[in-house]
């Protein structure tokens, strides 16, 4: 058994977890074909409107459709219907909290493959500096207290305002990049396109183009660019504190040498420099453990399961990880 | 008088054999006075006596690059094809002559470094010297030496490491550093010898580690004296040579913990040692503590513990991915006091304390070392309120005052006897 946790406290993480993405993303966008399938609350991209393909499908679709009911029919089976699927949806994210972020969502895996695609070609990533950084750390509530009121306000007058107009329906769905790359890749680009029925839509959906580009330019620049936006992250991080997942530092053994930092595509400060905490799922967390693995500090950070150490960081899976484990000639070129 | 012919000693062979008498006093009692000694460190002290008193130079055919502190990379001085030689000196001989150029009150390590470029007797003498700006009396002592006609080069060093700005500065230096070497060596630093190198120094590191687990054994199978000659010989060996020793070193520990062969006494209480750092041959308080009867397991020391402990994580491996690493692992790991806050170097002696099994620390401060003297109270303060004894002593690189030194230090390592006793 002590062989075991070795085996995995020194396993290669970037490997393991670029297999398990490739699997998650498989299931995730073609799934469908073969019948597999994981509901429509999954917390994480899994677009509804990838037809056919789609092996599980995304809460946040589910949750605007959920809201667009009159006050009435909400106090009634509409509520009933939202209590129902909020559940599942929060049973699902209990499970393996924010790590449907760092292993399963087809987003997320998309931004890796991009990233992956940039160090091929031997460019540099960049980052945000950490006053914008705690900026931009706000837009993701915006976008989801917006997703969350919109449907709202199309059937309700809230505060006495006009309703709001039907094709706000899936305010979020219009411009999420998911709606339109997720189905690309079952062969159905019939998502990239301007809709002219209506202001509204030649609005939304011009958005949606805008910001699918944004999505695959920035996040060649920039690890996980779509992340820092994303109102699903928000959305996970309320349900965030009970998940039996967890990512626990033990403060103590910390050297704040801020290894796991520079490993963090999220740019995470407090997962170095905060020696108080136990908890360090942040809001912007993906549980990709790729700090857990650049940690050099025996038993600092871990990946806990319902009170289990799955996970943590040693100085040999350091070593190893790092290639420091051998001896190396220096390259001398006389 | 019959002696006519012998001839009249010149200054520098009068330091040289003053400088081979100190050395020579420490090698041999950590040789000789201590239970079962450990074959492969002979190895090291081979080289201290023939580098210190035959005065044989290691890197005739190298760029040697002088660093003031560890702040300056040592991954990239090799990645450039130099060899990095920190001169933190430890001679007494070469603190008298400092004295005459510095303050009195001036830190002796400072001074003795000082003294030894002022005496321009070196045995591998370095051809650029690069000072980082970390207290004011290193920052001061670069400026010094300049004027002895050395090439000295700044490198800003900043005093807070929790800022953004003060770590952008930091990569800014270093990068610059970098740049000023390349000038210097007229080579390029490349991705390849970059990622060489790191991975070099990497399984340096890795080889201190694995011998620092050893220093857990209930059963302690080496002295803290050894490993202050080990890692003071990584100032100034060649890199290749050390890690073979070490290999040959970790292999014999392996036999010795499975034979359970110590060099403790039953009862010796174990220390955490922190404070100014012991630079060979100044010795003194660690030798006056291990033949005290104690042992020292750790070390929260810049000249040893601090000196490995962190080591380079990179993500992307690319060329300025690596120097930035570089850059963060030398600020934010760094525990050194000119630090705003000392919180960081609590922590870890803290720590060192409850992973070495520790039953006390003891705390040396330099004579005129500004910021361990200062810090000291802090320190004192943190340990009181974790329950961990400690004894906070300054001393200097004379070698008068020992007996007054070694009655405080005995008192106290009795005193933890007694305090176990009563534990039991
Ligand atoms: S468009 Fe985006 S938010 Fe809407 S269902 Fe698809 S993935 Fe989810
Ligand atoms: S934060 Fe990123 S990985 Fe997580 S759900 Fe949003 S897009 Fe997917
Ligand atoms: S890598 Fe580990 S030791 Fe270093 S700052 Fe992060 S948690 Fe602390
Ligand atoms: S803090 Fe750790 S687990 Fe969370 S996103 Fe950063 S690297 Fe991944
Ligand atoms: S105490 Fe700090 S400034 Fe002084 S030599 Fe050590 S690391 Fe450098």
């Amino acid at each position: 058994m002590s062989n075991l946790k070795k085996k995995i406290n020194n396993m290669n993480l970037v490997r393991f977890r670029f297999w398990f993405q490739i699997v998650a993303f498989l299931l995730i966008v073609y799934g469908g074909y073969i019948g597999f399938d994981l509901g429509d609350k999954l917390p994480t991209f899994a677009c509804v409107y990838n037809s056919d393909g789609t092996g599980g499908k995304c809460y946040l679709g589910m949750l605007q459709h959920d809201l667009n009911h009159h006050w009435e029919t909400f106090l009634g089976f509409a509520g009933y219907a939202f209590s129902i699927s909020l559940g599942m949806f929060i049973v699902w994210f209990w499970l393996l909290n924010k790590a449907w972020c760092g292993f399963v969502c087809p987003l997320g895996t998309m931004q890796d493959w991009i990233t992956a695609f940039r160090k091929k070609l031997k460019i540099r990533f960049s980052q945000y500096d950490w006053s914008s950084r705690a900026k931009i750390k706000s837009i993701k509530w915006i976008l989801l207290i917006l997703l969350l009121i919109i449907p709202v306000m199309i059937s309700n007058s809230v505060f006495g305002l006009p309703t709001l107009p039907n094709g706000l329906s899936m305010p979020f769905c219009d411009i999420c990049p998911g709606r339109m790359l997720i189905p690309a890749f079952t062969g159905d680009f019939g998502q990239f396109y301007i809709d002219f029925s209506s202001k509204t839509e030649i609005v939304m959906t011009t958005l949606g183009m805008i910001i699918v580009g944004l999505f695959l330019v920035g996040s060649f620049i920039k690890k996980r660019f779509f992340c820092y936006f994303c109102p699903m992250a928000a959305l996970q991080y309320t349900f965030s504190k009970p998940a039996l997942l967890k990512l626990y530092k033990d403060g103590s053994k910390c050297t704040k040498c801020g290894d796991c930092y520079r490993a963090c595509d999220m740019d995470i400060l407090e997962i170095a420099d905060d020696v108080t905490s136990k908890n360090l799922v942040t809001e912007d967390c993906t549980l990709c453990l790729k700090c857990v693995a650049a940690c050099p500090e025996e038993g600092c950070l871990e990946a806990n399961f319902v009170g289990k150490t799955i996970f943590e960081s040693t100085k040999e899976g350091f070593i190893i990880r790092m290639a420091m484990d051998k001896k190396r000639e220096l390259n001398e070129q006389h | 008088m019959s002696n006519i012919e012998r001839t009249i000693e010149t200054p520098k062979e009068k330091q040289n054999r003053h400088k081979a008498m100190e050395a020579i006093k420490v090698i041999n009692s950590i040789k000789d006075d201590f239970k079962s000694p450990i074959e492969s460190m002979n190895y090291f002290y081979d080289l201290f006596e023939r580098v210190y008193c035959k005065n044989e130079s290691l890197h005739n055919d190298k760029t040697k690059v002088g660093t003031m502190c560890i702040q300056i990379p040592s991954e990239i001085i090799y990645a450039l094809d130099g060899v990095p030689i920190r001169l933190c000196n430890g001679f007494y001989t070469d603190d008298e002559i400092g004295s005459d150029l510095l303050p009195q009150k001036a830190c002796p390590l400072v001074k003795a470094t000082v003294g030894h470029f002022a005496s321009n007797n070196f045995i591998d003498k370095p051809d650029i010297v690069f000072s980082p700006t970390t207290c004011d009396q290193k920052t001061k002592a670069g400026t010094i030496i300049r004027n002895y006609g050395f090439k000295v080069i700044d490198v800003d060093f900043p005093r807070t490491k929790e800022s953004e700005g003060s770590r952008e500065y930091w990569r800014k230096s270093i990068k610059q550093f970098a740049v000023e070497l390349s000038k210097f060596k007229n080579k390029k630093l490349t991705k390849s010898n970059l990622e060489a190198s790191i991975k070099k120094i990497g399984y340096a590191q890795s080889l201190y580690h694995k011998l620092s687990e050893y220093r857990k054994e209930e059963i302690l199978p080496i002295l803290g004296l050894d490993m202050f000659l080990i890692t003071n010989a990584f100032f100034f060996d060649k890199i290749d040579s050390w890690t073979e020793a070490m290999e040959i070193l970790l292999k014999e520990m392996k036999i010795r913990v499975d034979k359970k062969i110590t060099v403790a006494g039953k009862r010796s209480p174990r220390i955490v040692f922190t404070g100014s750092p012991p630079i060979f041959p100044n010795y003194k308080i660690p030798l006056i503590i291990e033949q005290s009867d104690a042992l020292i397991v750790a070390d929260e020391t810049c000249s040893s513990n601090r000196m490995f402990n962190d080591m380079v994580a990179v993500d992307e491996w690319n060329l300025y991915d690596m120097i930035d690493s570089i850059s963060d692992k030398y600020l934010k790991a760094c525990t050194c006091p000119i630090f705003t806050t000392n919180d960081d170097r609590i922590r870890r002696i803290i720590d060192l304390v409850k992973n070495y099994k520790a039953d006390a620390v003891i705390y040396q401060a330099f004579a005129g070392c500004t910021v361990y003297e200062m810090e000291q109270r802090s320190v004192l303060e943190a340990m009181e309120k974790a329950g961990i004894a400690i004894l906070y002593i300054e001393s200097d690189y004379s070698p008068s005052q020992q007996g007054q030194l070694s009655t405080r230090i005995e008192a106290f390592v009795e005193s933890i006897k007694n305090r176990r006793r009563r534990k039991k």
